[in-house]
């Protein structure tokens, strides 16, 4: 006949009580110097990311952006908003029908959903027409509160000399979130790995 | 941090650290538990208790060393370090023998274990099935080895974690449901053993608490590891306290789930299946867990599994630590380079593999001899008393570790007497503040009292078990004749040590280690000790 002994009650619970607390204790080490830096580094990653815009147009190619805005919001699980801005000049109407860019638009649009879709992060897509780029986009920001925006430099034939655009410049000046701005390196090979370029980069080069 | 030479990848987390730590020591309760009941008996507990508190001091000893001086040469380094050349040897010499036994008799048991749910594998009914099973196992760690296949970190962290709720839950239930203290007030006092036995019974409860090493063999991969392995160490030890204690304890006065009868049909206590009954001995927990109410309905099946795979575990962790140590020797020159050499194709120390597997293989044919052969068995009641298998190789691994254990203490007070700048980020407690060569150092009186309680278990080792004081020391004069001979031939002094940097060693030590801050506190006590010696000098 079995019966539950005061004494062995107790050490029962003792033994319990102390591997959990012990084991806890263990699993718990404090944080040494540069493990509270890499910490402060990662939660200013998180509020950076928490809502990402990227920003294309006829000017602004962010394909390349697009990706590691994508990787980012995988890791932080942020919300990305991909936009495309197109310009409508002051010679047409504001609702003028373009349709050259718009299916601009869908392709980096489409693409933009490709490549959030192989990082297996949401995103929300939108075509928005203006005659101001920079404050279409700064709007765009303080609506929907983002954390930050994300965008490329000039497409490949329209680069004019100047370091970056004026709408670029403009964003980047008067955000009053973060600004991830993608130059690419002078022979454009940014995310490019130049060993698999192979003889036509070298002859571009020269 | 870059360098020119490849360094460890320090991968190694909290639980990572406690599971390598953990599955050396955690399997030695599976063998140590059956083999002191069978000695000790009614004092199995107190026997527990000393050798508990004995690696208690061991334990914390380790411990600061191993944060103090995070390399992989462990127990072995402490004592080159801090006595030099020679006795750097010895121990680590007897820190080999640990590992090679390790291999042996940790296979052994695994078999054991497997014997309780397949009765085939019986020692006592099969030897020559027992005994290929074993050697098999040598063979195929050696094999794995040498290819370079390792259980994984995870496989064992998750191997350790299991064990760790499984051996908690058959203590919780054992004591919630089967213990009675007047059983355990009984047993103390009907079957409590002679002097000698008690000796016996001691002296083999220390294998219960073998494997700290493996937390220092680890440092030097391990995160942070003036941080992280104090409270691996600390909580290693405690729960292996806990479980050493409460298992024995609960050996003595637990009530049978399924009462035990002899060939007479009298009633058995649990302590009774052990004595002379070397199949039992090998398996303790497995039998004890098949007796804890309700719990032991399931216990009873995958106990066996499990301590099988945590002492196989233990098996190979003896092989790569002999491998590893012997790398570690080789490359202060207290071994011959030879041991450094790696296998073109695996990349693998296969000399050190082949070495210390050819040397359990060999230590398993002695262990097995008495079973496998009459004649064998009459000689060795004749001259050693009859001592099984699993008792000597018991006795061996007692020897090497007490030998070993007794150098770190003495390294310990040493080290915090000529080192007293290294930052220790624990410290053993207890201890005399005093000036020793102008400096102010602690003298450790915890060292002090855990040199006098393993050098104690080392004689009862040498009284009381008659292979092993033959077998042991002749390992150490065997070692001690190779260290001069290889010495002699490569001109370097024999007693005395090689001239070692010591400082930029600990600095380079504490870099590769990410403990940044300690660096930094280290050389700024180098700087401050300097201007104190100028300052002292007329």
């Amino acid at each position: 006949m079995l019966h539950v002994s005061l004494a062995g009650a107790l050490v029962a619970v003792f033994i319990a009580g102390a591997m959990a607390s012990t084991l806890w204790w263990m699993l718990h080490p404090p944080s040494s110097f540069v493990q509270r830096l890499a910490a402060e580094a990662e939660h200013q990653l998180e509020r950076l990311v928490g809502s990402v815009i990227v920003v294309f147009s006829a000017d602004i190619e962010s394909g390349h952006m697009m990706a590691l805005a994508a990787k980012l919001a995988h890791g932080e699980r942020s919300d990305l908003h991909a936009v495309y801005v197109i310009d409508v000049p002051f010679t047409l109407p504001p609702d003028a029908t373009m349709p050259d860019e718009e299916r601009a638009a869908l392709d980096s649009l489409g693409a933009a959903e490709a490549i959030a879709m192989h990082s297996g992060v949401n995103i929300r897509t939108d075509i928005i027409k203006t005659r101001n780029t920079s404050q279409a986009v700064l709007d765009l920001a303080k609506r929907e509160k983002a954390n930050l925006i994300v965008l490329g430099s000039y497409r490949d034939g329209k680069y004019t000399g100047a370091p970056l655009s004026s709408e670029i410049e403009e964003i980047a000046a008067n955000a009053k979130c973060d600004v991830l701005i993608g130059v690419e390196g002078k022979h454009g090979t940014l995310l490019v790995d130049e060993s698999q370029a192979g003889p036509a980069a070298s002859q571009e080069k020269a | 941090m870059s360098s020119d030479n490849p360094q460890l990848r320090r991968a190694v987390t909290p639980w990572g650290s406690f599971s390598w730590g953990y599955s050396d020591v955690g399997a030695d309760i599976f063998i140590g538990l059956g083999l002191v009941l069978a000695y000790a008996a009614g004092a199995s507990n107190f026997a527990f208790l000393f050798a508990g508190l004995v690696y208690v001091c061991i334990g914390l000893a380790y411990t600061e060393l191993a944060a103090a001086y995070p390399v992989a040469g462990g127990g072995q380094y402490f004592v080159l370090r801090g006595l030099g050349d020679f006795f750097g040897f010895v121990a680590g010499w007897a820190i080999l023998l640990d590992f090679t036994i390790d291999i042996t008799l940790f296979a052994w048991s695994s078999v054991d274990y497997l014997s309780q749910l397949l009765p085939p594998l019986l020692a006592s009914i099969h030897p020559w099935t027992h005994f290929t099973f074993v050697l098999g196992l040598i063979g195929l760690l050696c094999a794995l080895n040498v290819i370079g296949v390792r259980e994984s970190t995870a496989f064992q962290g998750t191997v350790a974690a299991v064990d760790v709720l499984s051996e908690t839950l058959i203590l919780c239930f054992g004591f919630l449901f089967a213990f009675q203290p007047q059983i355990l007030i009984h047993t103390m006092h009907t079957a409590w053993p002679s002097t000698f036995a008690l000796m016996q019974g001691t002296s083999l409860a220390i294998i219960s608490f073998v494997g700290l090493e493996s937390i220092s063999q680890a440092a030097q991969e391990t995160q942070r590891p003036a941080s992280v392995i104090p409270r691996t160490s600390v909580v290693l030890i405690i729960t292996i306290l806990i479980y050493a204690v409460g298992y024995s304890n609960l050996a003595l006065g637990m009530q049978l789930w399924h009462p035990l009868h002899d060939v007479h049909g009298h009633a058995m206590a649990f302590w009774q299946l052990f004595p002379g009954n070397g199949d039992n001995q090998g398996k303790g927990i497995a039998l004890l867990s098949a007796q804890v109410p309700y719990y032991g309905a399931i216990a009873q099946y995958y106990v066996p599994i499990l301590g099988a795979i945590l002492l196989l575990i233990s098996a190979n962790s003896g092989v790569f630590g002999s491998s590893r140590i012997a790398y570690s020797m080789s490359t202060s020159k207290l071994l011959p380079s030879v041991f450094q050499r790696i296998h073109a194709r695996f990349r693998t120390p296969a000399v050190s593999i082949f070495t210390f597997c050819g040397l359990a293989a060999a230590v398993l044919i002695f262990a097995a001899l008495p079973q496998l052969d009459h004649g064998a068995r009459a000689a060795y009641d004749r001259f050693f008393h009859g001592e099984d298998g699993v008792t000597f190789l018991g006795d061996l691994y007692a020897f090497g570790a007490a030998t070993s254990y007794s150098f770190v203490f003495i390294a310990l007070i040493a080290l915090r007497l000529a080192d007293p700048m290294t930052p220790r980020k624990f410290k053993i407690p207890f201890n005399i503040p005093m000036r020793f060569r102008g400096e102010r150092v602690e003298f450790p009186i915890v060292a002090v009292i855990g040199f006098i309680g393993i050098f104690s278990i080392l004689i009862f080792t040498l009284i009381t078990h008659d292979i092993g004081r033959i077998a042991g020391p002749a390992w150490v004069i065997v070692g001690i004749a190779l260290y001069f001979l290889y010495r002699r031939g490569k001109r370097l002094p024999l007693f005395r040590s090689q001239a070692h940097d010591w400082r930029s060693a600990q600095t380079h030590i504490l870099r590769n280690a990410g403990e940044l801050e300690l660096m930094d506190e280290y050389h700024a006590n180098l700087k401050a000790s300097d201007e104190r010696r100028r300052a002292a000098q007329p």
